[in-house]
This record gives C-alpha cells, sequence and structure tokens, in this order.
C-alpha cells in the first residue's frame, strides 16, 4: 500500500484503509516519483545496520553469554564447568535472593511514591514566569549533574551519627543510627535517590508543563476555576503521558540500582538492603561465584522487562494516546 | 565480552569508595599505615587497566568460542625480553617496591617490570587475570585464604621449588608471620611490607577523666566501660559499618577463651568447633560487652575508613578502639596533637580461665610477595625476594612508618619514623605464640560476606548464638 508511510486514522483526508489500491502507474515518470517517495519515507535496512549490530553485540551476545554462563559453576580460575540447574534450584531456596526481589521493588517504589509529587510540584513551578525562577532552578538541578558516587559519599559522610547532621539534630534521628539499622537504611536509599534523581524528573515534567496550550487555562479561568482546580484539572491530566515517561525511567532506574546501596550500605546492615542487583555483584565479584552472579542477572532482566511491560501496558503508553483530545 | 563490561561498570565506582571488603581492606590498611610518609606515586594507572580489560574480553571471547587463550597473548614473553612481571596493590607504598626493583635491576640482566593495580579492588582484579597469559610473575597478597584458591588451582609454585638452592629462606622472617602463607604444610609467600598486629587503643585523657587505667584483664574492661559511660562518652567507638572491625572483637575473644586451636580447627573444616562450649563462651561475652553500652547504640552506622570510628577517640567522644597498628599512624596524620600527648596503645585484655596466652596476637601478620609456577624466570625471581631480608629493604619500611618481619628487623629500628612504637610493636610480634591471620584473610575471599553478616547480625542482635553458629557452620572453608 502506498499510503502505508502516512500514519493511518490520523489524517482524515486519507485514504480508508480498506480502500482500492490505486491503479497500476502507467507511464515511467510516475514510477519513478513512486520509488522516490517510497525511498524517502522507508530508508533501506542498511541504515538500521549498525544499531543492530551494536545492540546484538553488546546487548545479545551477552546477554546470551550470561545465560550459558548461569548454568555453569565458574569461580574466575580455570574454565567454567557444567553445573546444570544447581545455580538456579540454589536460588530459589535462597531467602536473601527472594528478599533481594522484594527489597528492589519496594526501594523503586518508595522511590516513584516520593520522588512523583515532588517533582510533578517543581516541575509545574519551574514552567511558570516567577522572578528569580531560571536562577533557583539552575541550582536545583546541580544535583543531578554530581555522579553517584560522588553524592553518596557525599551523604555518607553527612549522615554519621557522631559528626554529622543527626549529631546536631537529636530530637529528630535519635541516635543517628540511620545506616544501622533496616528502616534507616531504606529511607537513607530513597532519600539520596530522591535528592539526586528529583531534578531529572522535575525537568520532565517542565517541559511537558510548558506544552499545555495556554488556551486551556484561558477557558477554565473564563468557568472561574482557580489556580488549585486549574492544576488539578488541566495540568494534572494533561501531564498523564510526563507521568508514564517518568515513572518508566524511575522503575528501570530503581531496579538497577547500584552504586549508592554499594557505597552507603553495601547492602547492610546484615542483608537488610541487599538489592537484587548488589546481590549479583556480591555473588560474581565478591564471591568469586560467577555462575550463581549469572543466573541473579537474568533474574534481573527477566523480572524488570516484566515490570516494565507491565507498566507500559497499563498506562496505555503503548497506545501512544495524545492528550491533546480536547482541542480538536 | 558481557564480563569485560561487568568488570568495567563494577570497578569504577568501587574505585573511588572507601575500602571494605577484605582483599581491599587489608590494602587500605596498609595504605593508611604508610600515609605518614605519603608522597603518592603516580601509579601507572593505564596499562594494567588496559591489560585487564584486554584479558576479560579475550576471556570471554574464549568463553564464546571456545579456543584457547593463547591467542589472546599480548606476546611479552615472545618479544625475547629477559623479564618478569612484579604485581603489586598500586598505593604510597609502592615508592618502596619501586626502589628495589630499579635496585634489582642494576645487576640483573633479567630485569623485573613492576606493575599496580590502583583502586581498591586488588583481590577481584587479581583474580580476573591469574589465570591467563597476562597473569604476573610474582603478585602481592595478604596470604592464608587470599591465595588458598589459587593453590588448589595449582597456580602458585612451592617456595622449596623456588629456593632449591636456599632451602634455609624462611629463617630470615619471623616464624609466626612466615608461617600464615603455608598451606598444607608448604610456604608459598616471602614476607614483603610490614606486620600489623591488633592493638587496643586509648585516649589517655578520656582514660584518666573517668579514673580508668589501661586494663589488663576481661573484667577491667567491662568495668572500664561502666565509668566511661558514667561519664557520658561512648566507652569503645567501633566502625561497625566496616564491619572487619567489629570482627577484630569476636577474633581477640575467641583466641582467649579457646586458644588459636579452635578457630585452626574450624578452619580445617571441623564445624563442631563453632558449637562447642568456648564458642558459645565467646559469644556471650561478646553479647555481655554489646549489651553493657560498650559501643555505644549506633555503631553500625560508624566507619573506620573516612575516620569515623578514629575521629570519636580522637575527639575525646570514646574511651577505647581495638585497631590495627595503622591506627597510630592514621591519628598521627589525622590529629598530630592527639596522637603526641594522648594516644595509648596496649593488647587485648586477658580473659580469667581462658586458655588463649594473653601474648597471642590477631591481625594482618604481614603482606607476601607469591610465585605463579608459570613464571619462566625462576632464578632471577629467588634472587629478587632474597631482597626482602636486605638491609636496603628493612631501612626503607621502616623509613615510611611500615615494620618488616625479618630476623634482623630490630638493628634498624632507629631507623624508623616512630622508633619507641616500631620496637613495642615488634616485641610483641616477636614474643607472640601465636599471631592469628583475620578471620575474613583466613577463609577464602568467597567466604567474606557471609563472615560479615554473621557477625553483624549477632552484634546487632538480629540472631542469636544459635543463628551465629549455625551461618559459621555454613562456611566452606576449602
Amino acid at each position: 500500500m502506498t499510503s502505508a508511510a502516512s500514519p493511518a486514522g490520523t489524517t482524515p483526508a486519507g485514504p480508508p484503509p480498506t480502500a482500492a489500491p490505486p491503479a497500476p502507474p502507467a507511464g515511467a515518470v510516475r514510477a519513478r516519483a513512486r520509488r522516490g517517495a517510497r525511498g524517502a519515507a522507508r530508508p533501506g535496512i542498511l541504515w538500521a545496520l549498525p544499531a543492530v549490530v551494536f545492540f546484538g553485540l553488546f546487548a545479545l551476545v551477552p546477554l546470551v553469554l550470561v545465560a550459558v554462563l548461569s548454568f555453569t559453576s565458574w569461580t574466575g580460575l580455570g574454565s567454567p564447568s557444567f553445573a546444570g540447574l544447581a545455580n538456579w534450584t540454589k536460588l530459589f531456596h535462597d531467602p536473601v535472593m527472594i528478599q533481594s526481589l522484594w527489597l528492589s521493588v519496594l526501594l523503586t517504589g518508595l522511590g516513584v511514591l516520593v520522588q512523583t509529587p515532588l517533582s510533578i510540584l517543581i516541575g509545574v513551578w519551574a514552567a511558570g514566569r516567577q522572578r528569580g525562577r531560571a536562577v533557583l532552578s539552575a541550582i536545583f538541578f546541580i544535583p543531578l549533574l554530581l555522579s553517584v558516587t560522588a553524592v553518596s559519599v557525599l551523604w555518607r559522610a553527612l549522615l554519621d551519627p557522631n559528626f554529622g547532621v543527626p549529631a546536631q539534630a537529636h530530637w529528630l534521628f535519635g541516635d543517628g543510627n540511620l545506616l544501622g539499622s533496616r528502616t534507616g537504611a531504606i529511607g537513607v536509599l530513597v532519600f539520596v535517590s530522591a535528592w539526586q534523581y528529583t531534578p531529572l524528573h522535575s525537568l520532565i515534567y517542565q517541559g511537558a508543563t510548558r506544552a499545555i496550550p495556554a488556551v486551556l487555562y484561558q477557558a477554565a479561568a473564563i468557568d472561574g476555576a482557580g489556580r488549585i482546580r486549574q492544576f488539578l484539572h488541566v495540568t494534572l491530566p494533561q501531564l498523564r503521558n510526563a507521568v508514564v515517561t517518568s515513572v518508566i525511567l524511575m522503575i528501570v532506574g530503581g531496579l538497577t540500582t547500584f552504586d549508592s546501596v554499594l557505597i552507603l550500605t553495601e547492602g547492610g546492615p546484615g542483608t537488610d538492603t541487599t538489592i537484587t542487583a548488589y546481590y549479583m555483584y556480591d555473588k560474581a565479584f565478591k564471591s568469586f561465584d560467577y555462575g550463581t552472579g549469572a543466573a541473579v542477572a537474568l533474574l534481573l532482566v527477566v523480572v524488570a522487562t516484566a515490570i516494565s511491560l507491565v507498566v507500559v501496558r497499563l498506562s496505555g503508553y503503548d497506545r501512544m494516546a495524545g492528550t491533546q483530545e480536547g482541542l480538536s | 565480552m558481557r564480563i569485560s563490561m561487568r568488570m568495567s561498570r563494577g570497578s569504577t565506582p568501587a574505585a573511588g569508595r572507601a575500602a571494605t571488603s577484605g582483599a581491599k581492606r587489608g590494602a587500605e590498611r596498609t595504605r593508611t599505615a604508610v600515609e605518614t610518609a605519603s608522597q603518592r606515586t603516580p601509579g601507572s594507572a593505564a596499562p594494567p587497566r588496559v591489560r585487564l580489560v584486554r584479558t576479560v574480553a579475550c576471556g570471554g571471547a574464549a568463553l564464546l568460542l571456545g579456543t584457547s587463550l593463547t591467542a589472546c597473548d599480548s606476546g611479552s614473553d615472545a618479544s625475547g625480553a629477559k623479564e618478569f612481571h612484579v604485581l603489586v596493590y598500586g598505593d604510597a607504598g609502592n615508592t618502596v617496591e619501586k626502589q628495589i626493583v630499579a635496585e634489582f635491576n642494576k645487576t640483573s640482566k633479567v630485569k623485573a617490570v613492576l606493575d599496580t593495580i590502583p583502586g581498591a579492588d586488588y583481590q577481584t582484579k587479581l583474580q580476573t587475570i591469574i589465570n591467563t597469559p597476562q597473569a604476573p610473575d610474582v603478585f602481592y597478597n595478604w596470604g592464608g585464604g587470599s591465595i588458598k584458591p589459587f593453590v588448589k588451582a595449582g597456580l602458585l609454585m612451592p617456595l622449596d621449588d623456588v629456593f632449591t638452592n636456599d632451602p634455609t629462606i624462611g629463617d630470615h622472617f619471623l616464624p609466626s608471620v612466615y608461617n600464615t602463607a603455608k598451606i598444607d604444610g608448604k610456604a608459598y609467600g616471602i614476607p614483603m611490607r610490614g606486620t600489623q598486629p591488633v592493638l587496643l587503643f586509648s585516649n589517655k585523657k578520656v582514660l584518666a577523666n573517668a579514673g580508668v587505667t589501661q586494663p589488663k584483664t576481661w573484667d577491667e574492661l567491662l568495668a572500664s566501660v561502666k565509668k566511661l559511660k558514667a561519664k557520658g562518652v561512648t566507652p569503645i567507638a567501633l566502625g561497625g559499618g566496616d564491619k572487619w572491625p567489629t570482627m577484630m572483637w569476636y577474633e581477640y575473644l575467641y583466641d582467649r577463651i579457646a586458644g588459636p586451636g579452635l578457630f585452626e580447627k574450624a578452619v580445617a573444616g571441623d564445624k563442631s568447633a563453632w558449637s562447642s562450649p568456648d564458642s558459645k563462651k565467646a559469644l556471650s561475652m561478646v553479647r555481655q560487652l554489646v549489651d553493657a553500652g560498650a559501643f555505644g547504640s549506633n555503631f553500625d552506622s560508624v566507619k573506620w575508613t573516612g575516620g569515623g570510628s578514629a575521629q570519636l577517640l580522637a575527639s575525646g567522644k570514646a574511651g577505647f578502639e581495638l585497631m590495627g597498628s595503622w591506627e597510630y599512624s592514621t591519628q598521627k596524620q589525622a590529629s598530630p596533637g592527639f596522637a603526641a600527648k594522648d594516644l595509648g596503645y596496649t593488647t587485648f585484655p586477658s580473659v580469667q580461665g581462658g586458655k588463649g596466652d594473653p601474648n597471642d596476637l590477631v591481625g594482618n601478620t604481614n603482606n607476601f610477595y607469591s610465585v605463579m609456577k608459570k613464571t619462566k624466570q625462576p632464578a632471577a625471581v629467588a634472587k629478587f625476594l632474597k631482597l626482602m631480608y636486605s638491609e636496603e629493604f628493612i631501612k626503607a619500611q621502616l623509613s615510611i612508618g611500615n615494620l618488616p618481619t625479618t630476623t634482623n628487623t630490630s638493628t634498624f629500628l632507629g631507623t624508623s619514623s616512630d622508633p619507641a612504637y616500631a620496637k613495642y610493636q615488634l616485641d610483641l610480634v616477636s614474643k607472640a605464640p601465636s599471631f592469628q591471620i583475620s578471620w575474613d584473610q583466613t577463609y577464602p575471599p568467597s567466604q567474606m560476606t557471609p563472615i560479615y553478616q554473621a557477625i553483624q547480625e549477632f552484634t546487632d542482635g538480629k540472631s542469636d548464638a544459635d543463628g551465629f553458629i549455625k551461618a559459621m557452620q555454613a562456611l566452606d572453608a576449602s
């Protein structure tokens, strides 16, 4: 079908999908023109080659290798020996493994819950035209520019119970045993990642808010809606796709969080913050059990993919529905 | 190839963080021990890193294609150059190593090449290259469990084979130290750098304020905990966040109550050692100390790395700290005034009725050089290793604050950066009937995390004695 290049359905003027194919070309000129048009719209498969090769080499091949490795026993010395399902059965009976999956989901969930409202408020505020907004936004953006490692080291020092912030604010922190207790350590991880990543998500919301047509607000104002009602009934619904984008980013980032756990808690106290990604590192690179490490990695891939698919499905992101329905 | 990506990802954040795993920790200790003379050398960062990446990439490729690794050989041996590679942890201690290598190369036809692995992940990186053509001929390690997997894999050369014409090489070193690099009765390591026994440090001013004297027995220690608590200070600073400082309390208590035999039995695979009455008694005493509030309540949020617990001691907020001998040089650098005037040090208290000798020590006995079986230059390597008890080596180590453990060290103590402290340590180490290398270094590296978890959870009260015993019995000693 020649109409394949234009997205069906969005252009009312276009031929309906069931329309009969156009008559065969009568002359060479028309044929050439058509070929030209088709060439412009659909570049040859060769154009995709670099990306496909890159993806295959650095994503698919390693994934297959890891899958193979997960059925072997290997300490890094000598060559891997086939171990059958040993690593997998061990993992499924491993309380730390099961706990690590829950912890990953919990930390991700808490991250979404904390960061989403914050970044929406900040993003919407930053989209306005107040005085000094640009300067404040720039300052607020700084945490994102720092590396996770630096941020974690910084907070680790700031949260020292005897010489850091908790020592100055006993009424809030008690004895300051933040990283030495389960709730404290989880709280610190959620806080530090929110501190670092809220600016990024605010940026997404800022952009999305600016894209909302002013006419909607004018209409709402005419109907007598105040600022809060405008926010609730115009801004928030219009930000729907931005929320989905931002939440998916948070989920992907949350499930693969590693560096901050490594530096702030090392999976501790005990195994209280041993999330799956850290558990994988611990198995493979600290305990020299590459087979089990590979199995954990593969499990993480499966879980993360499944969760992403569910989110995409539930949010309607796959249908790519626009937020302009009220306008046309 | 996946592995190579992981490696580079995994190692980057780790390089910047405070050292924690045993391998890293030992290195961190060594680093801090020599920090007084800290002219940080511009370590040759690129070559080992590049080599590592190539090695791992080749390993991954070999894994994929099932081909031999030799195709990836960089050909350092094939070039015909007569040389051997010495791999060491890249830190301030390298100044002495560079000096020794330069000295050796002046007279030797076969040249020694010094390679350093920067960053804290020495053990991890070593493990990835040791079974490849990029492996060094001689490498730095911590003896004990840190080289056991390599010995089991048949990669190391027993020193009897290296020093065929000098079987008495071991006589040049203190036996308690030399023995910690023996595996199945065969020696695999020549001591290099210095010894690091664990001592009970204190803030003399804080002790005096509370009317406390250096405790000689466990009961005295408990009594001083009470007095210090009454004065409103944390009796004992503990960097529980690093986990290994907590482990030191267990190591000493087990030794004092049961003697070194119990742990040796456990490491040899006799799991009943952990459920013995002595083991239970040691645990109950740990419990007693924690419950008495000796460490305060937030010790797991405090780290030694980064200066948390050491600062507690120096600032007078704590009375004691159990720490390796590197605490002295650390304090000297961070709080020179405190180190000069108020820093006290003594040995771990004795326990009444305990089977252990109060002169027993625990800690890092030393660092060692081990030799790979595949080396093509065993004669030159042997010649090089003999320098580790030379006059020049001892003087150079002493000058940067390390205490070498050769039998003739005592004659050079005057050249130390602190002769009195060096002499104190040397006396302890030479008199010690037993010098137990840290638990996390005696067991293979793979068991480090479970050991730390068992210790942290018992100290925190998250598990009871049975839980601890079960966790330690689950360790794989082989």
